[in-house]
């Protein structure tokens, strides 16, 4: 089967994902931001759908993304979602936090 | 939280409806979008939504994660269970006003007393800064506090051991223009340091106070201007005459500034007026009267009451190390004046069994409620045990039970703050309008508004009880077995009766205690207005009059054709209070602190006191002060228990703290010539005087009130000496009543105390009533299926009746016995303290179990018909 192949996402690292998804500045709404991460990933991560609304909900509570009700590319009415200035500082925090902890991971890996 | 946060927060709360569409449409949108691409890869219309679904997972969920994030869920499940309560209470109306009612009439009665105890223990005084005001004295070996001479006090100023301002207090009764008048003499920093200004004219001031004599002024408080002078635009100016001295009124103070104190203070002189006023040695002379009641002050600042009171402590033995042991400083009270009432172990002593009382009251209502909700929470059982298997969680159902409660708390604690406002009000009135009329005049109380403290308490005492009434049954109906619930059984569960019969027993208690106790009052204040106190005070007129026109008095008095007969006392009987020497006989017996009066002769005939045995004082012996005196026959018989006690000699000591208004025996030693009848010169609810001694006087003596026993009605011959006096004597009379005001006044406080003991106790028992009659009828009910049972297998209307009574009756003799027990235990601690109160009084132990025990079955007897005539057939078909 196909989806042996794809990763479940670590625990915390969907918001980042989603922060990074929405960096290039374009409001996406829930779907498409499911579909960016799996594309990117060249199909290897795979999002779990139901833990991606709850997501974007908190990421909004925080104030790193804004929502906003558009429509969609299908002319259909979508809730938009696009980084705020915090969230973008909030990405460079999560960014730098990552690189570290997979540098980490890495040099741990190699020595053993 | 961040304002982003918040303002999502708000949204959701009040446009829940919407934000819950919105989440709704983008859940939508995404499955709508998945299906679509599974179309897109292939899948059949049908199955590419189910594929959709499938990846998503539980929809509900996610939705349910989401709105947890709103954070909001609180607050939603609050209004929810608030939405729900309302509509059964829209369902039931009934039941809602009843425990309203009840609750309310509860918090009422509390919310009342708690009016009154907060003017008077809490409520900062209207003055400035009340918290750092101090009053301050030494007291000696035996305990008793010091009054001060105005040399201590200056040295007390000079020194400042821990206040940094100072004032000295006298308190001086007055009577002006047939009204009295309660006040004080004052240093003339007074207004300064309490920061008390006035409404009319100026304060005292310290030039008032500058030297001995000066200045012949006073200060009227707001209150008596109004009520005493009926606000006189034109009263600065004008002279008062306080005993018999002129005073000339130049100020009013502002309004609601009483003074320190209980009392509200009705008027200010300055204190260098002590002399004149009250014609006694000179103040600043060489006797070095003590005169300062207390002394007043402010902590300074930053100092800690332990630290105040070592350096007073030790400024206090300084002053006092020339003095003899008796009356060296042996430590000090530093007392809070920030209330009017401070609070000490004595005010607390006071107020508890008065709040023990009421809140009684108010538990017995709680208990009333909690079991209405018990028996409805189980009327609803089926509803509960449904919601229960369904899933429901039962905190949650408790919670949703208890803001039931919470909202019938709310509009009864309204309601009661309504019933407290009446109830302070009303009781006042009913206070001053049963009062003995001359009493009234003496009786000046504190306003007593409803401020925040008040509002604060019936807050959370409505709060408390809706716990208390709402939280057991709660917890009770939810305890459902789910399985039994499931199969249909919801009445099986016993367990509540055990909770609702010791609700029942608890009221059943509360009432007997309630009931006998103001029962044993009742007859304790009954015993006391029909005491014989062993003299006649019909008839009789008592004065006070200062010495300057003491002479002319008497002989206007005594050529007024009312008058029959002019006696002195040094001390008026029911006055509650005489003062003590310590006497002995040659033989050793001694009497510590044996009470004493100085008599004229017709003092005896005139109250009709008998002499026993020897004979009276002559006229003779009266003028010289001879030193001889006639005992009462207790005191006779504590001295020489097994002789006559005419003609043998009594040495006599004096009590050092005797207050320097007393007259003091003039003789070291006195010869006994007569035994006098006991009577009750002191204080009628302490009984007759266990010992007293009596020395001749003559009217004219200095120090000595003047009895006057009148020809026909004596109220409006007294109104009328007392005008015609105020004419001819401007400021002479000082005190004038009737000597039957004094009696009446006298037990007037027990009167009072058992009617309010009796309509507590009479409101403890309805709602006892209500209480056994409301559980006897949920309990018929519930078991009409069993009684319906037991009829149709041929039981008796007589044996159901039983069955029923028999129930009521066995939690009826329990809660009359465990109140009468308790009865037993606060009637013997009323009794330890006054005379008259019988700790085993029959009638009122009788009469309140009785009166509770038919109460109780009267409330028993109409569950038990009605159970009586439950039709077997429809019973058993019910099911």
């Amino acid at each position: 089967m196909q989806q042996a192949s794809r990763l479940d996402l670590l625990q915390g690292t969907l918001d980042l994902l989603i922060l990074r998804t929405l960096q290039s500045g374009q409001a996406l709404h829930g779907w498409a931001i499911s579909e960016r991460i799996q594309q990117i990933s060249q199909d290897v991560l795979r999002v779990n759908q139901g833990s991606l609304y709850p997501a974007l909900h908190r990421l909004e509570h925080q104030g790193w993304i804004r929502a906003e009700w558009g429509v969609s590319e299908l002319g259909r009415r979508a809730r938009f979602y696009c980084l705020t200035a915090s969230g973008r500082r909030q990405l460079n925090v999560e960014t730098q936090n990552w690189g570290r902890l997979t540098a980490a991971i890495g040099r741990v890996l190699e020595m053993a | 939280m961040n304002w982003n946060e918040l303002l999502l927060r708000i949204r959701a709360l009040i446009l829940r409806k919407r934000v819950e569409q919105e989440l709704d449409e983008e859940l939508q949108f995404h499955l709508e979008m998945e299906a679509r691409k599974n179309a897109a890869a292939g899948v059949r219309e049908g199955e590419a939504a189910l594929l959709a679904r499938i990846r998503f997972g539980g929809f509900q969920q996610v939705k349910e994660e989401c709105r947890a994030i709103r954070g909001t869920q609180l607050i939603e499940t609050v209004l929810q269970d608030i939405r729900y309560a309302l509509k059964s209470f829209r369902r039931s109306p009934t039941f809602m006003l009843t425990v309203v009612g009840t609750i309310a009439l509860g918090l009422g009665l509390n919310t009342a007393l708690f009016t009154i105890f907060n003017a008077y223990v809490l409520r900062p005084l209207s003055v400035r800064d009340p918290y750092s005001l101090y009053s301050f004295t030494w007291i000696d070996r035996a305990g008793e506090g010091h009054a001060f001479s105005w040399r201590e006090f200056e040295s007390f100023r000079k020194d400042k051991p821990a206040f940094t301002e100072t004032v000295a207090v006298q308190f001086l009764y007055a009577h002006v223009n047939g009204h009295p008048l309660m006040g004080e003499l004052v240093t003339g920093n007074y207004f300064q340091v309490l920061g008390g200004s006035v409404a009319l004219g100026r304060t005292l001031l310290p030039t008032d106070c500058s030297a001995p004599g000066r200045e012949a002024v006073i200060v009227l408080s707001y209150r008596a201007w109004q009520d005493k002078f009926g606000g006189d635009p034109n009263v600065v100016g004008k002279k008062l005459w306080l005993h018999g001295y002129p005073l000339e009124v130049v100020g009013v103070a502002k309004q609601g500034f009483n003074g320190v104190g209980d009392v509200p203070r009705e008027y200010w002189a300055p204190i260098t007026m002590a002399s004149q006023l009250e014609d006694g040695p000179d103040l600043f002379g060489p006797d070095h009267p003590n005169a300062m009641s207390w002394i007043l002050g402010r902590l300074k600042p930053g100092s800690s009451v332990s630290q105040a009171k070592a350096a007073l402590t030790g400024w206090s033995q300084q002053m006092t190390a020339d003095l003899a042991d008796s009356e060296k400083a042996t430590g000090v009270i530093l007392q809070s004046r920030a209330t009017a009432i401070s609070v000490t172990p004595e005010a607390v002593a006071f107020f508890s069994p008065i709040a023990a009382a009421f809140g009684l009251v108010l538990l017995l209502a709680c208990a009333n409620v909690a079991n209405m909700m018990l028996a409805r929470a189980m009327a609803r059982q089926r509803e509960i045990g449904i919601r229960l298997s369904l899933g429901a969680g039962r905190r949650r159902l408790i919670r949703q039970l208890l803001t039931e409660s919470i909202l019938l708390a709310i509009p009864a604690g309204l309601a009661g703050f309504v019933i407290s406002q009446a109830t302070v009000q009303l009781s006042l009135r009913l206070m001053f309008a049963t009062m003995p009329s001359d009493f009234a005049e003496f009786i000046t109380t504190l306003p007593m508004p409803a401020d925040a403290r008040v509002f604060v308490f019936m807050l959370a005492a409505s709060l408390v009880s809706a716990v208390l009434f709402g939280l057991a049954p709660a917890i009770q109906a939810t305890r459902n077995n789910v399985m039994l619930a499931a199969r249909g059984e919801f009445t099986t569960d016993v367990r509540p009766a055990r909770l609702r019969n010791m609700l029942v027993v608890g009221q059943i208690t509360a009432s007997v205690l309630l009931l006998i106790c103001s029962g044993v009052l009742i007859r304790g204040a009954d015993r006391m207005r029909n005491f014989a106190i062993g003299f006649r005070t019909h008839g009789v007129i008592i004065m006070g009059i200062g010495e300057k026109l003491r002479t002319s008095v008497i002989a206007r008095l005594r050529s007024e054709p009312m008058v029959e007969m002019v006696a002195a006392a040094g001390s008026t009987p029911l006055n509650g209070m005489l003062p003590s020497v310590s006497v002995s006989t040659a033989a050793g017996e001694t009497v510590p602190s044996a009470w004493y009066n100085h008599v004229s002769p017709e003092y005896f005939s005139l109250l009709e006191i008998p002499i026993l045995r020897g004979r009276n004082f002559t006229g003779d012996e009266a003028r010289s002060r001879a030193p001889l005196a006639i005992i009462s026959e207790a005191t006779a018989r504590r001295l020489w228990p097994n002789a006559d006690a005419v003609g043998q000699e009594i040495r006599i000591q004096h009590d050092p703290h005797t207050n320097w208004g007393e007259q003091l025996p003039q003789h070291a030693a006195v010869r006994v010539i007569g035994v006098a009848r006991d009577i009750v010169t002191c204080s009628i609810p302490w009984g007759k005087d266990p010992s007293l001694l009596y020395f001749p006087i003559t009217p004219a003596s200095a120090r000595s009130s003047l009895l006057i026993r009148v020809k026909g009605n004596v109220e409006p011959t007294c109104r009328r000496l007392d005008a015609e006096l105020a004419v001819m004597a401007p400021g002479a009379v000082e005190e004038i009543h009737p000597l039957d005001q004094y009696f009446a006044g006298g037990i007037y406080p027990f009167r009072a105390a058992s009617w309010v003991g009796s309509a507590l106790g009479g409101l403890a028992l309805v709602l006892t009533l209500s209480g056994i009659y409301g559980v006897l009828s949920y309990l018929v009910t519930q078991r009409s299926k069993e009684i319906g049972i037991r009829i149709a297998l041929g039981a008796t209307t007589r044996g159901v009746t039983r069955l029923v009574l028999q129930q009521s009756m066995r939690l009826a003799t329990m809660g009359i016995g465990l109140g009468a027990m308790l009865s037993l235990g606060v009637s013997r601690l009323l009794g330890s303290h006054l005379v008259f109160m019988n700790t085993f009084d029959l009638l009122a132990y009788g009469g309140g179990v009785l009166l509770v025990a038919s109460a109780c079955l009267a409330a028993a007897y109409f569950p038990s018909r009605r159970a009586a005539r439950i039709n077997p057939i429809e019973t058993l078909r019910y099911d």
